[in-house]
């Protein structure tokens, strides 16, 4: 048995050196070439299944016509852009160089070091050649830190010709009463965040997280729990309290559904289901005491996320290759209506995806324009807000709106009730305790720190001392502040350390004073 | 109900009422076993949809085909489920020895702080094995066994700390007279000899069990394999792969593949266990017996 013991365990070592062996760092090939870029480059790619032949493609296009002399070798693997984040959070370290997500991870993925600040050039190619709403998304604070890929995440409604007929399109009442009428359910899936938030929009509210430069979450501007959210809570009880209300994004109309409000994603498969009976729209308006209200709607990208990398030439190589890859000729391969149209090559088989681009010059291109579901995305936009950097907890805070709404008997206080249930779970988000609102903390330059550290200090009534001694050259400068904000900081201007030492800071909170104590 | 029967049921016999019982336990597990199966037998219909590809709201196919498993065949599923067949096979092999080696020893073996070992294990056992999930991620990830070399990473995971499942086994071997091994040792037997050729044999329904529960884990494990070899297809086994065709994106084109997948899932399992359920019950019970 021992013999036996000590053979696994040999070769289980064996086996991890060996993997290891494997595993080195990607090498950059031979230099030489024209210009400083030209070499081999190992480069992990994660994007949705089915684009992965498509993505081999443009690589290798990509290889083949870039005049750096940069040869990628890229391993693509099938992740969806749904699941980017938690796989990259997971281990940044292992995780892919390029990587296609939602916009809605963006802060997540700032936050682990997933992706970095896009440099000047980079990002300055990317203002140029991409559309502002998409812009808005790959940007956190004022810097940019992805590239835009697309901007179609967003939803607009497929309806069944034979039931609602074109001239009911525009009304909810009208669609729902022809639905009853043939019994035909109605796919709408208000009980996701996602979705119900554009009915609020509809109704003039906003919604907008603030976030800081490091991806961090500051604070909410929201008034989905007022007079006008109110009447939005009234809208979506029209929709749930009918029978037909299924509460589903998903290609519904081969299992009993006529209208399916759902985005770009499932064009081909409900192509299919309704052939001729095919029909797609702009969301319609209802109406709440004679007046009319068109349901809104999130507008979305998808972004190109390249992880950042210690060796400075391969990082420029794959922002290279990055660049391409989210191009004007790579977006219109990937919007290419995969119902109708082939692919610029001619093979149909290889078809787009009906991706909406988000550059400037592809949005123009006939692809676009004649795509009957980009058609009704862009006529659905101008009643969108472009997603902003949304904190992961709304997500499930906000569902519960519609949930609420549905179990209620739809009385004005039942939903006002519903909506302070939300208003109240927001500002949860952002409570922090008493204690940790009066405690000062001292922020600034020290141990060569930019601003982004608050040191501990112990309070001895109006005396407050920072819990350790720092050495602190001369010309550094730091502030006392309370609760971790700016509203209350001493001294007015930032204090400057005029004689290096060890010292340790002192505030007396009652004056505002600041002393350095030599320790 | 007519009048007749009315009155033979008032002079109904014990048989009679036994019929009438049986009649209704008959008619209620029948009943649970359709609502039981329906699942199933959704899922066999739905592999065989060629017409179209997506969720539908009928059960029985408008076209038959075998198109679902041809794409079964031409996708990465075969890679998939060689993983997982080989770290379920490895696991159940390795888990086996082990824990019978462990449960011998400690039912037939008297040594020091044999008790205490026992109830240490014990206890640590009943720490889920999930509040490892991150550190072991870093051992296997520093060892080089995560992604790619995924497969090695999950057998080790899977029979690691398999020494720690010793309770149903040794509460089998407890039962079994330990004047056997002492006959068996007098006449010269070793140890070893006692384990394999006297106690092995009287216990094959709990080997039995043992393997089948030791195959049955990573079979069909989703967690550790997720996290172990994330993001990369060639690691995954079929739990992980067959759940990233469910994404948005992708479920209108693979969901009747994702039902053929389930359904040659389902088989290797499904005989393992029709043909070895006698031995099964045993070992469940068996065990449970003494402790």
């Amino acid at each position: 048995m021992k013999k036996l013991i000590a053979l696994l365990l040999a070769l289980t070592m064996a086996f991890a050196l060996v993997a290891c062996g494997g595993n080195g760092d990607a090498g950059t090939g031979g230099e030489g070439g024209s210009g400083d870029l030209a070499g081999t480059y190992k480069v992990t790619i994660w994007c949705p299944e089915a684009t992965v032949e498509m993505t081999k493609a443009q690589v290798a296009a990509f290889n083949s016509s870039n005049t750096m002399g940069i040869t990628i070798d890229a391993t693509v693997e099938p992740v969806s852009e749904a699941d980017a984040a938690t796989n990259m959070i997971q281990d940044v370290s292992a995780g892919a160089d390029l990587f296609f997500f939602a916009q809605d991870q963006l802060s997540r993925m700032i936050q682990a070091g997933a992706v970095g600040k896009l440099g000047t050039s980079a990002a300055q190619f990317a203002r140029d050649n991409n559309n502002a709403a998409s812009i808005l998304a790959a940007q956190s604070g004022t810097d940019l830190f992805a590239y835009p890929l697309t901007a179609d995440n967003g939803f607009f409604m497929y309806y069944d010709k034979s039931v609602v007929p074109d001239s009911d399109v525009d009304s909810l009442e009208a669609i729902i009463a022809d639905c009853e009428k043939a019994n035909k359910n109605f796919s709408y899936e208000l009980e996701n965040a996602w979705y119900n938030a554009g009915v609020f929009f509809g109704t003039g509210c906003h919604s907008q997280w603030v976030t800081d430069n490091d991806g961090n979450f500051i604070s909410i501007d929201d008034d989905f729990n007022s007079d006008k959210g109110l009447i939005a809570a009234k809208g979506i009880y029209k929709l749930v309290s009918s029978p037909i209300y299924v509460n589903s994004s998903n290609a519904d109309f081969a299992s009993g559904s006529a209208v399916v409000v759902t985005g770009t994603w499932n064009y081909a498969t409900i192509k299919s289901q309704l052939g001729d009976n095919f029909g797609v729209a702009d969301l319609p308006s209802f109406e709440v005491d004679g007046q009319s209200y068109h349901l809104g709607s999130y507008s979305g990208c998808k972004l190109l996320g390249v992880k950042p990398q210690s060796d400075a030439k391969k990082n420029a190589a794959i922002n290279q290759l990055a660049q391409y890859l989210t191009g004007k000729d790579c977006q219109l391969q990937r919007a290419w209506d995969p119902v109708e149209g082939k692919t610029p090559n001619g093979q149909a088989e290889n078809g787009g995806f009906g991706w909406g681009p988000s550059n400037k010059e592809a949005l123009q291109d006939p692809i676009v324009t004649n795509n009957p579901a980009l058609i009704a995305l862009n006529a659905q936009n101008e009643y969108a807000v472009p997603q902003p950097n949304i904190h992961g907890s709304w997500w499930d805070i906000a569902k519960v709106i519609t949930t609420d709404i549905k179990a209620s008997d739809g009385s004005d206080a039942a939903l006002k009730a519903a909506l302070q249930k939300y208003a109240d779970s927001i500002q949860a988000v952002f409570e922090i305790s008493d204690e940790v609102k009066n405690a000062f903390t001292v922020i600034g330059s020290i141990n060569g720190d930019s601003w982004s550290l608050d040191l501990p200090m112990t309070q001895d009534g109006d005396i407050w001392t920072s819990n350790e001694a720092y050495t602190m050259d001369v010309g550094v400068e730091f502030k006392c502040r309370q609760g971790m904000s700016w509203d209350v900081a001493y001294p007015a201007d930032n204090f400057v350390v005029e004689t290096a030492g060890t010292y340790k800071i002192q505030l007396n909170a009652a004056t505002g004073e600041v002393t350095l104590i030599p320790a | 109900m007519s009048k007749n029967e009315n009155t033979s049921k008032r002079h109904m016999g014990i048989k009679a009422a036994n019929r009438l019982s049986n009649g209704a336990i008959y008619v209620l597990l029948i009943l649970i076993s359709v609502i039981w199966l329906i699942p199933f037998v959704f899922i066999v219909l739905q592999s065989f949809r060629v017409e179209s590809t997506y969720q539908v709201g009928y059960v029985v196919p408008h076209q038959w085909g075998l198109q679902n498993y041809i794409n079964l065949w031409n996708s990465d599923f075969k890679r998939w489920y060689l993983n997982t067949f080989i770290i379920a096979l490895a696991s159940a092999v390795l888990v086996t020895i082990i824990q019978l080696c462990m449960s011998y020893t400690l039912s037939r073996f008297r040594f020091k702080m044999r008790g205490p070992l026992m109830r240490f294990m014990l206890i640590l056992g009943m720490f889920p094995g999930m509040l490892t999930m991150i550190i072991l991620y870093r051992v296997l990830s520093d060892l080089g066994l995560t992604q790619a070399n995924a497969v090695p990473g999950l057998i080790l995971v899977g029979f690691a700390s398999s020494g720690m499942g010793y309770y149903v086994s040794k509460g089998f071997f407890d039962t079994i007279s330990r004047s056997l091994d002492e006959a068996a040792r007098v006449d010269g037997a070793t140890r070893l000899q006692v384990l394999y050729k006297i106690i092995l044999p009287l216990a094959k329904p709990i080997v039995i069990y043992t393997i089948l529960t030791a195959f049955m884990g990573p079979w069909g494990d989703y967690v550790f394999a997720r996290y172990v070899a994330f993001g990369t297809s060639a690691g995954y086994n079929v739990a992980v792969g067959m759940y990233s065709w469910l994404t948005n994106d992708q479920i209108n084109r693979m969901y009747t593949t994702f039902c053929a997948g389930g359904v040659i899932v389902a088989v290797p399992v499904t005989i393992l266990f029709l043909c070895l359920q006698k031995y099964y019950v045993e070992g469940v019970t068996g065990g449970a017996v003494k402790g």
